[in-house]
């Protein structure tokens, strides 16, 4: 009876998976200027047996996922470095990276990457639209420098002459209100509105915002 | 009867094993769903709204070029400064939109819907499920 009981207690023990991650979900934030974001996520080999990672894999092409090396004898400790490219990316974003071993193919160890991207200028709304015969009354675009960016709004400029841009200084260089009107609204038009700054100084960004009347 | 007392024996300290693996398991599933984002819509959904949705896929270029919803217009990261401007010559002020990435695990949609409401279009949901419920559901 002895036996079959600690038999029975042997076969109900839970098997956990032999890598311990010091965490699998990190939550970052970038900085002006940043043009990547990196997470390190550290773990280590508490099983008895060696362990093989065979697979990284992330689930956004703009994410990469390094390891050192896919070998790790018990106790051995290593790191996989998620670098995730900023790009147009702004606001919150989630990416994951999935971590298969040889040992426990079915049951792989996500990892969550969790970033806060400011916008270095945030334009509200980025469009304004008329529809055909709609009284041309202007419409209003808000744009402004994200608190902590050393950007300075330089012009606004419309690429269509039949589209009026007035422009308001809230704040000279950081806030900018932009009253915009039609000359006519009886046919379609359009316009990208270029709003310059000089920000980065090495490459100063143009943001845009559209206009339609349609 | 000490048969039975035997395996009631057994049973109670697996069920406590089971508890404690329950509570302490790295990987036990969740019980509680986490609330559902009131900005994710299923395609039944989509199915009952009045007017024509807009839908935009925030896959790939080569996945969208593969296969995509009939109409949809592909609007990522990579492409949105080329691509917004085409996606508002097919948007009308009040039209829904909905965007879908490839499936559940994918958050391109949901990031890419709340890009599209920060630019100004109220009415921007993400798909459920994405492309593989939709062809699930679109099988011919």
């Amino acid at each position: 009876m002895r036996l079959s009981l600690l038999l029975s207690l042997f076969l109900a023990i839970p098997a956990f998976a032999q890598l311990k991650w010091d965490t699998t979900e990190q939550t970052l934030k970038a900085n002006p200027g940043d043009r990547e974001i990196v997470a390190t996520y550290r773990f280590t080999n508490t099983g008895t047996t060696a362990i093989t990672i065979d697979n990284v894999h992330t689930s956004c092409g703009c994410t990469t996922a390094a390891l050192t090396r896919n070998d790790y004898a018990p106790g051995e400790s290593g790191q996989i470095v998620a670098r995730m490219d900023i790009g147009n990316r702004t606001g919150h974003q989630e990416k994951s990276i999935v971590v298969t071993t040889k040992q426990n193919p079915k049951s792989p160890t996500v990892l969550r990457l969790l970033a806060d991207i400011p916008q270095p200028v945030v334009m509200k709304p980025t469009f304004v639209m008329w529809a055909l015969g709609e009284s041309p009354n202007p419409k209003t675009i808000n744009i402004k420098v994200t608190d902590g960016f050393a950007v300075k709004l330089l012009k606004v400029d419309s690429d269509n002459p039949d589209i009026k841009v007035e422009v308001s200084e809230i704040h000279p260089g950081v806030e900018l209100e932009v009253k915009v009107t039609p000359k006519d609204t009886s046919r379609p038009e359009m316009a990208t509105l270029l709003v310059r700054t000089d920000y980065p100084s090495d490459n100063p960004q143009t943001y845009y915002a559209y206009v339609k009347v349609k | 009867m000490t048969a039975l007392r035997q395996a009631g024996l057994i049973l109670l300290i697996a069920l406590g094993l089971a508890g404690v693996t329950a509570a302490v398991h790295p990987k036990r599933p969740s019980f509680l769903a986490p609330p559902r984002d009131p900005n994710e819509v299923t395609l039944a959904q989509t199915k009952q709204w009045p007017g024509t949705v807009l839908w935009v896929d925030a896959r790939s270029e080569s996945e969208f070029a593969s296969e995509h919803v009939t109409d949809a217009i592909c609007l990522n990261f990579e492409n949105w400064t080329e691509q917004f401007p085409k996606f508002l010559d097919r948007y009308n002020p009040g039209q829904r939109v909905v965007v879908y990435c490839s499936a559940t695990s994918c958050q391109l949609s949901r990031e890419i819907a709340d890009k599209l409401r920060a630019s100004g279009v109220e009415d921007a949901y993400f798909l459920e499920g994405g492309w593989e419920a939709w062809k699930q559901q679109n099988r011919p």
